[in-house]
């Protein structure tokens, strides 16, 4: 997400999973569609059939997308920065760029231009495994085949430069001009049903909702929305310093359980923390999270399933199990990765000891003694909800509709307004009249309108934006041009308007900034007068090349932490190590070492698999998804396999080096042997849990609660290593080796 | 009560004997799109209650992991010419006017005769004990049920689902992620998968189909 805020303003996907139906070719890189959004290849299948849209994959592994694929290219695990600048170089060499775009609406090409020149054919067969005729085709095919999307997911964002990748995956697209066109764009798969709105709604650290940062304006703007006094939010942190300070990351939080708080961000240690729908056996270092989990006062997991998180520490008190209802028992708006909402209607109350989600937070509020401001803007329906929130188990929905209201008056950023409960529900009883390929409305009262409102939506008359940075339209139907975010000069005093002659139609034909206050203006005036005059409220900025207010402002490669070529580590190496990020402090060449490949030669990758998600809990609780996926195991190419004298359904285990906890760590797994993965790699699922370094945690699950599957858990063995920008765990490229069990 | 302003066309079901059968209810799996996602095998068994280790549909994979690798979902094809009932000693098995081969559990003695005669594996036995006892068949009913009164409780235990009572298709092919099994009237089917083949080019051919009904006009 950081990646894509930082080339064009929005972190977010750009289209929308049926825009692919317009596609004439797809690029997919560190994606599995086919297993982690299996609905998205009806429209990537759609494309290929009726456009002949040209099918790239680009993984590591041979995928079960890769088998739809025309073409499918090998790489090595976290090379996907040389990979794109090999494309671009041969885009380049060839005249194939789109001169418009990158002369009209982006800035710093120049100097990307050669940063990209040291990424020759040559080199990138070199350092990605890739053969250079693959890269030609693949340059080729999509220079040829355009408008034409490019897709990834957490294999794109999980490496110590993650930020950069993605980045690269944008600027390609900006080289061949697929921005703001249908059937173009930078398709960044966001997970579940509701990942993009929890990120939208201030699920980071680093940022209250709607992407306004944690600095004195945020909360100003945001207690304003709260009504509350500033004064009294500052009140409850330690002091303003801290107010401002970015949190602990989800990656990295146990670190703050564990290290000495001279080491921290701040000066006590962590003591209690809540999980809500999260698993710990989805995040790397497991060993080092249940540390943490040992050390910890005080526990609380909100899950409808029993979670790893319950079982993994020895511990005998301090954690509570929250049983909380599912998508099925509650009802509430959902923002999927086209950053359409949706509204969903529970089919039963939360059932047995379920609550809602919400009844806990508002519990919460109470007994932390801020319940009246926390409900100040649920006005809905109170009545007959008891005093105490003790035992209320759901909240009426006209109080859960208030919800969403109150998100659509304070997030005005990124346009949140237009998706009151009121035309969330009004689409619900007109879904058959949006069409599949545009996702619009045609006649019925919600004509005009995008399926899902997507953000931004401006006004409660906006149709949504259903693909953004499109300047064919005007912006009252969805037209806009890149985010004018970063002022209208940078550093070096070049411009970052747009050129003119390349703003939405219908308004002034040249480059704006942002309208004053828009962002902050809760009675919408600003918005509202910028789209009378035809401009886009964030107004027609320019997409970077060179961003110049995070590290590497133009891409560059960097070996992954744990790097099997000692020769490419001197050449590309990781950053410096950084003293403090996220409250943690981050180390990154220290904890570079290329002797380690001496030891553990093989590259260790992690994924999903179709049948269940995350953590799994609630998959391998269901006896049907068991049945298609029994068992944990390890993808090993049959040489590999061979090499070590395992055969197919046998016991090996893996192990990979020690991290910030001096000991190596290892899983006992069965051996898949199949040639999904090459020679140099072996390939974990991560759904597992259950099971830690050989021994079963059956026993610990309260009783009846065992889930039919237990394994170990790919995170146990995956090794240190974080984005510098964001704190992304680097779980897609660790080292191991491999023994007999 | 007043005249239905829609004229509805009933057409003479075809028996066993005619070589085309249009008004017949029929699967068409599409291995071009088929992705092994597995929905139709768990929507199946969450529809009709099926217990773990019987596959009414499932999933078949080759060349997993090597270019060609291509997947197949596994019905009961509902054969026009279908070996099962041929064979079934006790006529069990039988086809429906509409085409689809429904089985009488209450009938049939568990012989395990449809299980070598189906070329598509599609008779499940829910036992396996010494001396070869299988216990009753159970198998894909198009989520029709089975011949007993629609949507009674017994139908429902022996049979499962009955979809197609309530207007409805088979759970597996609403489920579909990709479109790539579909179902309904032979008519409807062949033109979804004429329309795909025109914009696709050759080489999709349907698997299974030459089994299944014979080689076609």
């Amino acid at each position: 997400m950081a990646g894509l805020a930082n080339v064009f303003g929005y972190g977010a996907m750009t289209n929308s999973q049926n825009d692919i139906r317009n596609s004439r070719s797809v690029l997919i890189i560190g994606m599995n569609p086919a297993e982690n959004h299996p609905i998205s290849m009806q429209h990537i299948l759609t494309a290929k059939e009726t456009n002949r849209a040209v099918i790239i994959s680009v993984d590591p592994r041979f995928t079960k997308t890769s088998a739809f694929a025309n073409k499918y290219v090998r790489i090595r695990s976290g090379t996907d920065v040389p990979f794109i600048y090999g494309l671009i170089n041969i885009i380049l060499a060839n005249g194939w760029e789109d001169k418009k775009m990158i002369q009209e609406r982006t800035f710093g090409f120049e100097e990307f231009k050669g940063e990209v020149a040291k990424y020759d054919p040559d080199t990138v067969a070199d350092i990605t495994g890739a053969k250079k005729e693959d890269l030609l085709w693949v340059a080729r095919a999509m220079a040829e085949n355009r408008p034409g999307t490019i897709i990834w997911a957490m294999g794109g964002t999980q490496h110590n430069h993650g930020t950069a990748l993605v980045r690269t995956y944008c600027h390609l697209q900006m080289v061949l001009g697929n921005m703001g066109v249908p059937g173009g764009g930078t398709d960044v798969f966001r997970g579940h049903d509701g990942i993009q709105g929890v990120t939208d709604v201030g699920g980071g650290p680093e940022t209250l909702p709607g992407y306004y940062g944690v600095g004195e304006t945020a909360w100003k703007h945001w207690s304003k929305v709260w009504d509350v006094p500033y004064d009294w939010m500052l009140s409850r942190f330690k002091s303003r310093q801290m107010m401002e300070k970015p949190g602990f990351t989800v990656a990295r939080w146990y670190e703050g359980v564990l290290l000495d708080p001279k080491e921290l961000g701040q000066d006590v240690n962590l003591k209690a923390v809540f999980f809500m729908g999260h698993s710990t056996n989805s995040m790397q270092q497991m060993d080092r999270v249940k540390k943490a989990l040992e050390k910890l006062e005080l526990i609380v997991d909100f899950d409808p399933f029993v979670t790893n998180t319950a079982v993994l520490p020895d511990r005998q008190d301090g954690m509570y199990l929250l049983p909380i209802g599912t998508n099925y028992e509650q009802t509430g708006s959902a923002t999927n990765t086209n950053r359409d909402l949706q509204w969903r209607q529970k089919v039963v109350s939360p059932v047995w000891e379920a609550r809602s989600d919400l009844a806990v937070m508002v519990d919460l509020a109470e007994r932390l003694g801020f319940k009246k401001q926390f409900i100040h803007n649920y006005k809905g329906d109170w009545k007959g909800v008891p005093a105490s929130m003790k035992d209320v188990k759901e909240l009426p929905e006209q109080t859960v509709e208030d919800v969403l209201r109150e998100i659509n008056s304070g997030a005005l950023s990124i346009g949140y307004v237009g998706q009151t409960p009121e035309r969330l529900k009004r689409q619900q009883q007109w879904a058959h009249v949006f069409e599949i390929k545009t996702k619009k409305a045609v006649g019925g009262p919600v004509d005009g309108e995008q399926w899902g409102l997507p953000w931004p939506c401006w006004t409660d008359k906006h149709p949504g934006t259903h693909i953004l940075y499109r300047t064919d339209i005007p912006v009252a139907e969805g037209g806009a041009g890149f985010r004018a975010v970063w002022g209208p000069k940078a550093p070096d005093s070049r411009t970052m308007l747009a050129a003119d002659g390349s703003a939405p139609v219908g308004g002034p034909n040249a480059g704006y900034p942002a309208q004053k206050d828009y962002a902050t203006d809760l009675t919408l005036g600003a918005i509202k007068q910028a789209l009378a005059e035809g401009r886009n409220p964030y107004g027609n900025g320019r997409a970077r090349f060179n961003s110049w207010n995070i590290p590497d402002p133009v891409p560059v490669h960097r070996e992954p932490i744990h790097s099997p070529r000692p020769d490419l580590i001197v050449k590309w190496p990781t950053y410096d190590d950084v003293k403090e990020l996220y409250r943690v402090p981050t180390p990154f060449k220290s904890m570079q070492k290329p002797e380690w490949v001496k030891q553990y030669p093989i590259i260790l990758t992690t994924g999903r698999f179709v049948e269940f998600e995350g953590g799994g809990a609630q998959e391998r609780s269901s006896i049907w998804l068991v049945e298609l996926n029994p068992e944990m195991y390890v993808e090993m190419h049959p040489k590999v396999a061979h090499d070590h004298g395992l055969r197919h359904g046998e016991w090996c285990w893996i192990e990979t080096p020690e991290d910030m906890d001096g000991r190596p760590s290892r899983i006992k797994v069965k051996v898949k042997v199949t040639k999904r993965v090459g020679p140099d790699t072996v390939f974990l699922p991560f759904h597992f849990g259950g099971v830690f370094e050989g021994k079963s945690l059956a026993h610990k699950f309260p009783e009846g609660n065992v889930p039919y599957a237990i394994g170990e858990s790919a995170n146990t063995v995956t090794t240190y290593g974080y984005d510098r920008v964001t704190q992304m765990q680097e779980t897609k490229t660790s080292l191991c080796r491999i023994k007999k069990a | 009560m007043a005249e239905p302003n829609v004229s509805v066309q009933f057409r003479q079901a075809a028996g066993p004997e005619l070589k085309y059968a249009p008004s017949r209810l029929k699967f068409y799996i599409d291995v071009k799109r088929c992705i092994e996602c597995g929905g139709c095998e768990v929507a199946c068994k969450n529809e009709n209650n099926v217990p773990a280790g019987i596959a009414r549909i499932r999933v078949v994979t080759v060349n997993e992991g090597e270019p060609g690798e291509t997947n197949v979902a596994v019905p009961c094809m509902h054969c026009s010419k279908a070996p099962c009932v041929a064979v079934c000693p006790v006529d069990a098995l039988f086809h429906r006017p509409d085409g689809i081969v429904a089985l009488n559990k209450e009938t049939c003695i568990g012989c395990g005769y449809c299980l070598y005669a189906c070329p598509f594996g599609a008779p499940q036995f829910p036992k396996g004990a010494a001396f070869g006892s299988r216990g009753v068949m159970d198998k894909c009913t198009y989520c029709a049920g089975g011949p007993e009164v629609p949507f009674s409780e017994r139908e429902r235990r022996l049979y499962g689902a009955n979809r197609i009572a309530e207007g409805k298709l088979p759970m597996c092919a609403s489920i579909c992620a990709t479109k790539a099994l579909i179902a309904g009237d032979a008519e409807e089917v062949a033109n979804v998968v004429r329309m795909r083949m025109a914009t696709r080019g050759s080489g999709g051919g349907a698997w299974g189909w030459e089994s299944a009904y014979g080689k076609g006009n």
